[in-house]
């Protein structure tokens, strides 16, 4: 049992390893390709400021923020992923299903649709994005919070809120259509310091709580009459993680827009890799996600024929072959069951 | 008032069986009503005894064509696909043991929402009965793809195919977005169609798709009191004597020909297929003896009124039925998330 446990951790280890270098390898690259390319060394000097000015400004001002863009919107949207789909006990849940997605599209549109500036777009997705979680929350809280009730909410929210989208998409003329449909898939392009840091700062912080909380929500899953005889309050602590779970999506959304799949999978891909779910397996979701969504960023800027895709088209693309690939070749009934 | 005498028995199942019969006979009222509403409602609104007049031939002019010419087509596609998507939802859910399960779980709105924008894209056809065969056919492709993905040891595993399913939708919404955003004329054209609609098709639309619609009625019908036993889960299915793969090989099939058809005719109307089986299991209970047939019921019911209502909302226009059915649907889903016990 114990050799188990020890098993477990080094292959977290192992694969935490593998995506530190994975994400190290892809930022390098993303850093030094591009309309003016360079050798690796000059890119990260120019990381940190030195070299030639030119360098600089291209690396510091246009490369880093989109490529550290991509790594908070994955790591959060992996974490995010992580924590419902335990929640709701349900592999299907993500934000997709719970209205987050829904949420920030709608509020990215609505600040298209008003025609105000491109920098209110990020702003609009995060207050969309709670916006939606406040209605969940208001929807399915009737003293306390059931995981069934919680679920068939999400998904209501999330419907109301797809369709509004689409009924602004249908309406709006169609540069408008085009522009909106880039916002809702999902996009890093042209993201600058000020939005990075902004939201990379509270998704820090999002992703240590979701790590404090991590406890509360092994206890849950021992079921809610267990947990309430260890002393949990079950719907408390199911408030507290679903909004730490949303303010990771929407921080997420906020940056990237809404990215589907990469909140779905990459607790899928991770469980499969390294079995039952942990605080650590929590932490390498995240790094996944981030794995990913640089990943994918780095397919749309340099490997597709045509430009200006948003990297929401390709993160599907990238992850389902990982995952159905890792699908196919768990068999044990055991792990069908956690699934 | 007769009925309400007769109703009233002592025992226990027979008042259930009265119950049930009272509901269908509720819903099938106001199935009845809808269409006929659905007739006479529109951008101008007919009097229902003209309506009457142009069904049984007698009124001739403007009123009696819109009726017959226009709205009665649209009902009769909109019956048609109410009800396919209603039960395909059922099934769907049953077979996957998933309540968050649909047809678009599986992949199927999204493998047909593809083909039609690769169609349009390549192909530069540009009228919803053209995007017929494109749609059924990259529905069809799609389910049995997520199905085959979902297969191990001869049987269906149910989480692998919602999981599959899923992935698989996500990968084909994600293609989709890219050609859309590759060319504005595809956008233009195929963000009409993706929003679901009943307008502006004939019943030449649905007369391909007929036959394999009832085809997928009738196994699903026929599947109902094995879908009981499936629900027990698969191991107490097996030890009944119940052969479960097969079960839900047949159940997959119904879905693909009930979902394929209907995204074919009125293209991806999300939310029916989930909420009708949501919205009946409260009132007749799990059985899907019941529960189908509900379905057939509740699937028309929901789609027929969210249809007359985006007519009326914004008159002269009006708003696409796939919208409509998801605005009207979120709510009612929300409620009756609210009313489950646990």
């Amino acid at each position: 049992m114990k050799s188990a446990v020890v098993a477990a951790r080094r292959r977290i280890l192992v694969f935490s390893g593998v995506g530190l270098l994975a994400l190290f390898v892809l930022l390098t690259v993303s850093l030094t390709t591009g309309e003016m390319s360079m050798p690796a060394t000059t890119a990260l000097r120019a990381l940190v400021g030195l070299g030639d000015a030119g360098d600089v400004l291209v690396v510091q001002q246009f490369r880093a923020p989109r490529s550290v863009a991509a790594i908070v919107a994955g790591a959060g949207l992996g974490a995010a992923g992580c924590v419902l789909q335990r929640l709701f006990r349900n592999p299907l849940a993500s934000p997709d299903v719970m209205g987050v997605t829904g949420g920030a599209s709608l509020g990215a549109v609505a600040v298209i649709a008003a025609g105000a500036s491109q920098t209110l777009i990020p702003l609009g997705a995060l207050g969309g994005g709670l916006l939606a979680a406040l209605l969940l929350g208001a929807f399915a809280w009737r003293s306390g919070l059931a995981v069934t009730r919680m679920v068939l909410t999400g998904l209501a929210v999330q419907a109301g809120l797809a369709a509004a989208v689409n009924l602004m998409i249908v309406r709006f003329p169609a540069e408008l259509a085009g522009s909106a449909l880039q916002w809702t898939t999902g996009s890093v392009y042209g993201r600058t310091w000020t939005q990075v840091w902004g939201a990379g700062g509270a998704m820090v912080l999002a992703l240590a709580v979701a790590l404090v909380l991590h406890r509360r929500l092994a206890v849950l899953d021992l079921g809610d009459d267990s947990a309430g005889a260890l002393g949990l309050n079950t719907s408390a602590a199911r408030l507290q993680l679903l909004f730490v779970a949303v303010a990771l999506a929407s921080l997420a959304a906020a940056l990237a827009g809404p990215v589907t799949f990469v909140a779905l999978a990459v607790p899928h891909i991770v469980r499969f890799l390294t079995g039952p779910p942990t605080a650590a397996s929590l932490a390498l979701a995240s790094l996944t996600g981030a794995v990913l969504l640089l990943a994918s960023d780095l397919v749309v800027q340099h490997l597709l024929p045509v430009e200006g895709l948003p990297v929401g088209a390709v993160t599907a693309t990238l992850g389902a072959p990982w995952l159905l690939v890792l699908m196919f070749r768990q068999s044990s009934p055991v792990q069908r069951s956690h699934a | 008032m007769t009925a309400t005498q007769r109703g009233t028995p002592a025992t226990g199942v027979p008042s259930r069986a009265f119950r049930h019969i009272s509901l269908f006979l509720v819903g099938l009222a106001a199935l009845v009503l809808c269409a006929a509403l659905s007739l006479a409602l529109g951008a101008r609104s007919v009097p229902l005894s003209t309506v009457a007049d142009a069904l049984f031939g007698d009124a001739h002019g403007r009123d009696a064509l819109v009726v017959t010419g226009l709205r009665l087509p649209r009902t009769v596609i909109g019956l048609a696909v109410g009800a396919a998507l209603g039960v395909a939802g059922a099934v769907a859910q049953a077979i996957t043991r998933n309540p968050l399960a649909s047809p678009t779980t599986l992949g199927i709105n999204a493998g047909a929402g593809f083909a039609v924008v690769v169609a349009i894209f390549a192909l530069k056809v540009d009228s919803p009965a053209e995007y017929v065969w494109f749609a059924f056919a990259g529905a069809a492709g799609a389910a049995l793809f997520a199905q085959a993905l979902a297969r191990r040891a001869g049987d269906i595993d149910p989480v692998r195919l919602a999981l599959g399913g899923t992935v698989l939708q996500l990968v084909l919404l994600s293609w989709t977005s890219a050609v859309m955003l590759l060319n504005q004329r595809t956008l233009d054209e195929a963000r009409f169609w993706l929003a679901g609609s009943l307008s502006g098709r004939d019943l030449g639309v649905l007369w391909p798709v007929l036959p394999m619609l009832v085809l997928g009625l009738l196994i699903s019908l026929a599947l109902s009191p094995a879908l009981n036993a499936l629900a027990l889960g698969d191991d107490s299915a097996q030890a009944l004597g119940v052969p479960v793969a097969r079960i839900r090989l047949a159940g997959g099939i119904a879905v693909v020909l009930l979902a394929g058809s209907a995204v074919a005719v009125a293209g991806p109307v999300a939310f029916i297929g989930l909420a009708a089986p949501h919205l009946v299991r409260p009132l007749l209970g799990g059985d899907h003896r019941l529960l189908v047939p509900g379905c057939l019921i509740a699937g028309p019911l929901l789609l027929l009124s969210a249809d007359v209502l985006g007519r009326l909302v914004i008159r002269p226009s009006e708003l696409e039925v796939g919208i409509v059915t998801a605005f009207l649907g979120a709510p009612l889903l929300a409620l009756l998330a609210r009313k489950v016990a646990r």
